[in-house]
């Protein structure tokens, strides 16, 4: 394994005790520069978890804590009029940050969650017919609580698509949660060293691009979204994003395992993070198709 | 339109491919169409390297001059040559306007065809394997058409194709009914021959020029056959002042099915291979008959082909001497005839040795020793000579001459003197083979004499006195006439024979070319029955077909469970990981497609803890070929079958 990356999940491990997997799951997701979403109950540590991501690769931070009376121009930013200048003037809302931290986005009701997922698309923000760029690199890292609470206004698919990932932390085991409440892990997250830089981070992203992905595991690939198009298992099959999203994520994870090629072993790893919140609502989705799906030789 | 995966060299082989078919044409059609066919194939090869082709008024603009030309060179006469060369010119426009895959596969399948019917021109050994090999090439065009292996890997494939055609090529042969065929050639010209049914003297000078193979004899044991050996085809028995002729009465007597051959008392026994002629007659010596069904025995001991010249044919020949023979009145008025008023020195000449020896034995010896006195000499080259009186010319005033020559003026003096005579043509000598076998060459045509009297027919070669070597074999051998007669001999190893490589090699290639006439080419009807007998003895009748019933269930069964199997794979090393799952299954291994191989591998190693260092091996191998696209090199795949077998043999 890249050494640099190791020391990232090295670190990170302080902070969230036994979750490796998903460490490197996110990890993975913001190598290929996608969005992440983070589902989970209340207090496992997902808010946690994004808070130590970003101060690791030393990246802005803001945090939105999402309400169901929060209003689109409280995330992007609005026009006042400055009584000096006689001019109106745009004060960036919290969403010109390198790392948007959205804290419970579905609490938030469906017009303001349309803000934030427009920004996450398009990378940029428009107020008043004015285009506003946001910073680079942008990610969102989203959590959110299960979908069956109470008030809560559930993303609809098509915007649950633009999210790479979807992961979720679930509890730790005995020995973790021991450790948790000794007060054995690092809860000053801030302070962590920052082990990437913004350069590296651009490399890093670069080299991703140049993973080989072979015949073999495109084959396989293909074979995994086919199936989801043909079983009647499934309610939502996987679009070609899926499968792109999929491919980039099968690169980043060989990557971050130190390979510069792509195994099937790969795709399965990280299929059920890509494809989970894709394909519908039931758990096993991607495990099914797994099961499924012999792996091309 | 489909993007052509290297459709370069897709199109320079087929290019290729068609120009060498071309060429087999050319002892067939004229040059002139030849050089179209070959130009429009290379046409294609250089259009191809630019990947534009030809668009279609243009094609079919040249198609239309070339047909035109086709029909004016090769003309309409030999309906099959015509037939062929059209379906090679129309097959060679279909590669010119080829662009996508499919139409390239058109052409593979044209081809296929076309190659076919290069069949009915040649047949030899070398032929056969150069045929093979373009039906190799073409296998590979073809496979190489739909997958992305490289080229060479397609050719490793198609041969193993041909490899595995062979044995049931074999079955086919040997066991299919040999039916006839089930439309007649309408006479190709096969072979030349070097014996024409008038004896002008000037027509064999030609000869020469021919180093073809006319037939083979095998004896069964060697000193049976003693020479010289003069092998009969044709009497000629009519002189009409020029040449010497079959009459009439003597063609229909020989087809007259009421005068039987009888077969000789005492008789040599050999077998003789021809090869295709475009004349029916066959070769013996002495008196000769045989009992095969596909040979006429004449009453005057000859033999001549039924049906099909076109084929090798094989036959047993009874020989037996031409003594005994009782000549009736109006034979011997056959083999006296003369046209009036011709060449009358020469009539003068033999009148004045008739008086001499009034006997007809003595006027025998008298003519040899006149000829061996008189300057005569022997050439391949005589001066040409026209008119009416061209006996007399040759015998007083040039005196060179060959076979032909001294053949006609002999028959003529003998009739003169009264004495039944008759020309006989056939070949003389021949070069003896490793083995029991003899080649008989177009050279070695020869012309003689044969003369009735004391109630036998006696040889009489004035060649033989004028030039004596000519009976000691073949005439190849004369180290005299070797000059004039390798200026005339036409291409051929035969004139590099001294040296010794060359000539071991000559052997060598003729000795493989007699076995695979005489397997191969000569298996007909008869042939197989006598291989079914002695096979399956008496029983052939019904075992046969027993045979060819089981073996064709056992084929199609096999297919059948072949074809259950997963099919071979293009891909990369998918064959081998499969042989790896089958053998793991076979060892009570479960292997679980929804597994990737390398947790299948990793799998099959918690079992075989004591394999775990070759299955690593093929692991490396694996993630090597499979997911870092190296190449499937010669090292990687023999590694992996080492690894196969080795696992095959471990415990």
């Amino acid at each position: 394994m890249n050494s640099t990356i190791e020391r990232v999940i090295d670190d990170l491990s302080t902070v969230i005790f036994g979750k490796q997997q998903q460490i490197k799951l996110a990890l993975a997701c913001l190598f290929s520069q996608g969005h992440l979403l983070i589902e989970d109950l209340p207090g496992m540590g997902k808010t946690t978890l994004s808070h130590a991501l970003a101060a690791v690769l030393g990246l802005s931070y803001q945090r939105i804590q999402f309400t169901s009376d929060l209003l689109p121009s409280d995330i992007l930013g609005t026009n006042i009029f400055d009584a000096k200048e006689h001019t109106f003037s745009f004060h960036q809302g919290p969403v010109f940050s390198q790392v948007v931290l959205a804290d419970e986005i579905n609490r938030a009701g469906p017009k303001t969650q349309s803000a934030l997922l427009e920004a996450m698309e398009e990378k940029q923000v428009t107020v008043d017919s004015v285009k506003h760029a946001l910073p680079s690199p942008f990610f969102v890292i989203a959590t959110q609580n299960p979908v069956n609470q109470s008030g809560t206004y559930p993303l609809p698919e098509s915007q649950l698509d633009r999210f790479f990932m979807r992961i979720s932390l679930g509890f730790p085991d005995k020995q973790a949660e021991k450790n948790l409440i000794l007060g054995l892990n690092n809860r000053n997250y801030d302070d962590l060293p920052v082990r990437i830089t913004t350069e590296q981070l651009s490399i890093i992203q670069t080299e991703i691009t140049q993973v080989t992905l072979s015949n073999a595991v495109v084959d396989y690939i293909l074979e995994l979204v086919a199936f989801t198009r043909q079983d009647k298992h499934f309610v939502n099959p996987l679009s070609p994003r899926a499968s792109i999203a999929l491919s980039r994520a099968a690169k980043a994870w060989a990557y971050i395992e130190g390979r510069n090629f792509v195994l099937p072993e790969d795709v399965q790893a990280v299929f059920a993070s890509v494809t989970d919140h894709r394909l519908g609502l039931n758990k096993d989705d991607s495990a099914y198709a797994l099961k499924h799906v012999p792996v091309s030789l | 339109m489909l993007k052509m995966h290297n459709a370069g060299l897709i199109n320079s082989a087929l290019s290729f491919i068609f120009i060498i078919m071309s060429g087999f044409l050319f002892t067939e059609v004229p040059a002139l169409f030849l050089a179209i066919l070959i130009s429009l194939s290379c046409l294609n090869l250089l259009i191809g390297k630019f990947y534009k082709k030809l668009n279609g008024k243009v094609a079919n603009i040249l198609a239309a001059a070339c047909l035109i030309a086709l029909f004016v060179v090769v003309g309409v006469s030999d309906t099959v040559k015509l037939f062929v060369s059209m379906m090679l010119l129309a097959s060679t426009f279909k590669l010119l306007q080829a662009r996508t895959t499919k139409q390239y596969q058109t052409v593979c399948l044209l081809v296929f065809f076309n190659l076919s019917t290069l069949y009915l021109f040649h047949q030899g050994l070398l032929e056969t394997l150069l045929v093979s090999s373009l039906y190799i090439v073409n296998f590979a065009v073809l496979g190489y058409l739909d997958s992305p292996n490289s080229f060479k890997t397609a050719n490793k494939q198609s041969v193993k194709t041909i490899f595995f055609a062979l044995p049931i090529a074999a079955f086919l042969i040997l066991f299919l009914p040999r039916l006839p065929a089930f439309w007649q050639l309408p006479g190709p010209k096969l072979a030349k021959t070097g014996l024409s049914e008038q004896v002008n003297p000037f027509s064999i000078a030609k000869l020469a020029e021919s180093d073809e193979l006319v037939f083979r004899v095998e004896e069964p044991n060697n000193t049976a056959l003693q020479p010289p050996y003069y092998w009969r085809s044709l009497i000629h028995d009519e002189f009409n002042g020029n040449e010497w002729l079959i009459s009439d009465i003597l063609k229909s007597q020989q087809f007259n099915l009421t005068r039987k051959p009888v077969a000789p008392q005492n008789y040599v026994q050999y077998q003789v291979i021809a090869e295709p002629s475009s004349a029916n007659w066959l070769y013996g010596l002495g008196y000769a008959t045989s009992d095969n069904t596909a040979v006429f025995s004449t009453y005057n001991g000859l033999l001549k082909r039924k049906g099909n010249l076109n084929k090798n044919i094989k036959y047993t020949v009874k020989s037996g001497s031409l003594n005994n023979v009782v000549l009736s009145d109006f034979e011997k008025r056959l083999y006296t005839r003369l046209p009036g008023n011709v060449n009358p020195k020469t009539r003068t000449l033999s009148l004045s040795l008739a008086e001499k020896n009034t006997n007809e034995e003595a006027y025998f010896n008298a003519l040899l020793r006149y000829f061996n006195e008189q300057a005569f000499s022997y050439t391949l080259t005589p001066t040409a000579m026209t008119g009416e009186n061209t006996i007399d010319q040759f015998v007083f005033d040039n005196k060179r001459g060959f076979c032909g020559h001294y053949a006609s003026t002999a028959a003529f003096m003998f009739r003169v003197a009264k004495i039944p005579a008759r020309v006989v043509s056939g070949y003389l000598g021949g070069e003896q083979k490793q083995g029991s076998t003899l080649n008989v060459y177009q050279y070695d045509a020869h012309a003689w004499v044969e003369v009735h009297f004391n109630n036998a027919w006696h040889v009489f070669d004035a060649t033989a006195v004028v030039a004596p070597e000519r009976l000691n074999g073949s005439l190849s051998q004369l180290s005299e006439l070797n000059e004039s007669f390798n200026e005339n001999l036409g291409f051929g190893l035969k004139r590099w024979s001294h040296f010794k490589a060359i000539n071991w090699l000559r052997n060598h290639l003729e000795e493989l070319d007699y076995k695979w006439t005489n397997w191969v080419l000569t298996f007909d009807q008869q042939s197989q029955q006598n291989f079914l007998k002695s096979l399956f003895g008496n029983k052939a009748n019904w075992i046969t077909p027993l045979v060819v019933l089981v073996t064709l269930a056992f084929v199609f069964l096999g297919y059948f469970f072949y074809s259950k199997r997963t099919p071979l794979s293009n891909e990369p090393l998918i064959n081998e990981i499969e042989q790896l799952y089958r053998w793991a299954n076979k060892r009570g291994i479960e292997t679980d497609v929804t597994l990737t191989p390398l947790q299948n591998i990793a799998n099959i190693k918690k079992q075989k803890p004591h394999l775990s260092s070759e299955l690593a091996k093929f692991e490396q191998i694996i993630i090597e070929v499979r997911y870092q696209q190296l190449a499937f090199t010669q090292k990687r795949k023999t590694t992996a079958r080492v690894l196969l077998n080795s696992l095959k043999t471990a415990k």
